[in-house]
């Protein structure tokens, strides 16, 4: 009974609404904001086969993503994780933050980013990989109760030139349950709409509607052993459509690149975005007229 | 003895933990309220680099663009903006002589750069394109006659 209802948790959080004309990437931030006042609800999940056996998961999260001013976006995390043969969890929260330090737009453009991530070593919905390549052989039972309090940053740089997107983002994180120094990854991303120029039609299949890019992510070992060995690294196509107005679909398959990748990543992404969601929700609260 | 000590020392910890993601969510909030921008005010220092506002709209002779800004601009501005583009409580009333009145380039770089004092944010996650196709909708807006000099009303 607790599994079936597990897996109704499991099954809402991915058939939950999530944003509107997104970068197609699912690892790698660029600079681009949510605008002020709008709430974004974005349901994402990733399925991983590991490359040596071990049972394949799937690991859906919820995001609620605010703008809270034109510089300042604020993100909560809750994620699951259902493994092949074994039970369907729970796996924790994440609270994030990322800051545009500078106003307008320049040629490279910062973001910063810190995130607490309140977990267990169940996660599985690898928004970036630092350090070392996780073990995919260890059973829910065991990893649940493994509890990791993590603070995380990133130094974000993207640059928009001629309608493409580049984005780089350098990767620290630290374990406070546990000494495991401070890990390092990376994430690398490029993309580009179909087509640049808006029809007056409300199509659906219009190419303007789709951008296309690929990303490439990993780690890269930590103060305790730096460098490329047992790290995971992935290239990953990516693609996103503008559904509607204000909701989006993306998609991207990863490949695992070295032995300690799992085999292939699928990941899913569905958002809907609400816009001026302060508005509304302090009109609720208004005296009638 | 141990037993009861670990637990002791357990839900004070669990305590300990509640009472600081309290203290981070208030502050959070806080943080937020502080930040937020309620009302909107005309900013006189929102001014364009000369070279940027010297720039000439590339889809000028291109007058079947403006439909697609027209869809731009109810998907991205009509929120602040309202559908008209005569402005909320937080946004310009676009049909101004003051806004019209400005060029193409300079609207453009607004629309690119966004505002942070006042709130607007930068829309550059667009294609330039669509960013022009914009400027085009909005020099379809009526100006408003109340506050439009002869010359605008002619």
């Amino acid at each position: 009974m607790r599994t079936v209802a597990r897996y109704i948790f499991l099954f809402m959080l991915a058939a939950l609404p999530a944003w509107a004309q997104e970068s197609p990437y699912f690892v790698t931030y660029d600079h681009h904001l949510e605008e002020p006042g709008n709430l974004e609800i974005e349901t994402q999940s990733n399925a991983g086969v590991p490359r040596h056996g071990e049972p394949s998961y799937f690991a859906p999260y919820i995001e609620l993503e605010y703008g809270i001013n034109t510089r300042w976006t604020s993100e909560l995390y809750l994620e699951g994780q259902s493994r092949s043969g074994d039970s369907t969890i729970f796996t924790g929260w994440r609270f994030e933050n990322r800051f545009r330090p500078l106003a307008g737009e320049h040629r490279i453009n910062p973001i910063l980013y810190f995130e607490y991530e309140n977990i267990n070593e169940a996660s599985r919905i690898q928004k970036e990989i630092p350090g070392q390549a996780a073990e995919f052989d260890v059973p829910n039972s065991e990893s649940r109760h493994i509890r990791a309090h993590e603070l995380e940053t990133k130094l974000i740089l993207s640059s928009d030139v001629h309608d493409w997107n580049i984005s780089e983002n350098f990767i620290a994180e630290k374990n406070l349950s546990h000494n495991e120094g401070i890990e390092f990854g990376y994430a690398f991303g490029i993309s580009r709409p179909l087509r640049t120029i808006a029809s007056a039609a409300n199509c659906h299949f219009c190419r303007e509607n789709f951008i296309a890019g690929a990303e490439v992510f990993g780690g890269v070992g930590s103060t305790h052993a730096f460098g490329f060995q047992d790290t995971a690294h992935y290239l990953a196509p990516a693609l996103s459509w503008q559904v509607s107005d204000n909701s989006s679909l993306r998609f991207s398959p990863a490949i695992g690149l070295t032995s300690k990748s799992a085999a292939v990543l699928l990941r899913f992404g569905y958002s809907y975005e609400i816009r001026g969601f302060k508005d509304k929700l302090a009109g609720l609260f208004r005296s009638k007229p | 003895m141990m037993k009861i000590k670990m637990k002791t020392a357990i839900s004070k910890m669990r305590s300990q933990s509640w009472k600081l993601v309290l203290f981070v969510a208030a502050a959070w909030l806080a943080a937020i309220a502080a930040g937020q921008n309620l009302t909107y005010r005309q900013d006189p220092n929102w001014q364009p680099p000369q070279a940027a506002a010297a720039r000439s709209n590339p889809l000028a002779q291109n007058s079947g663009a403006a439909g697609g800004g027209r869809k731009l601009f109810l998907r991205e501005c009509s929120e602040c903006h309202g559908q008209e583009g005569s402005g909320r409580k937080r946004a310009a009333d676009l049909l101004l002589p003051q806004v019209q009145k400005q060029s193409d380039g300079a609207l453009f770089w607004k629309i690119t750069n966004g505002n942070d004092r006042h709130g607007m944010p930068s829309f550059s996650r667009l294609p330039e394109l669509q960013r022009w196709q914009l400027v085009l909708y909005l020099r379809q807006l009526p100006v408003s006659a109340s506050t439009a000099s002869p010359a605008q009303r002619e």
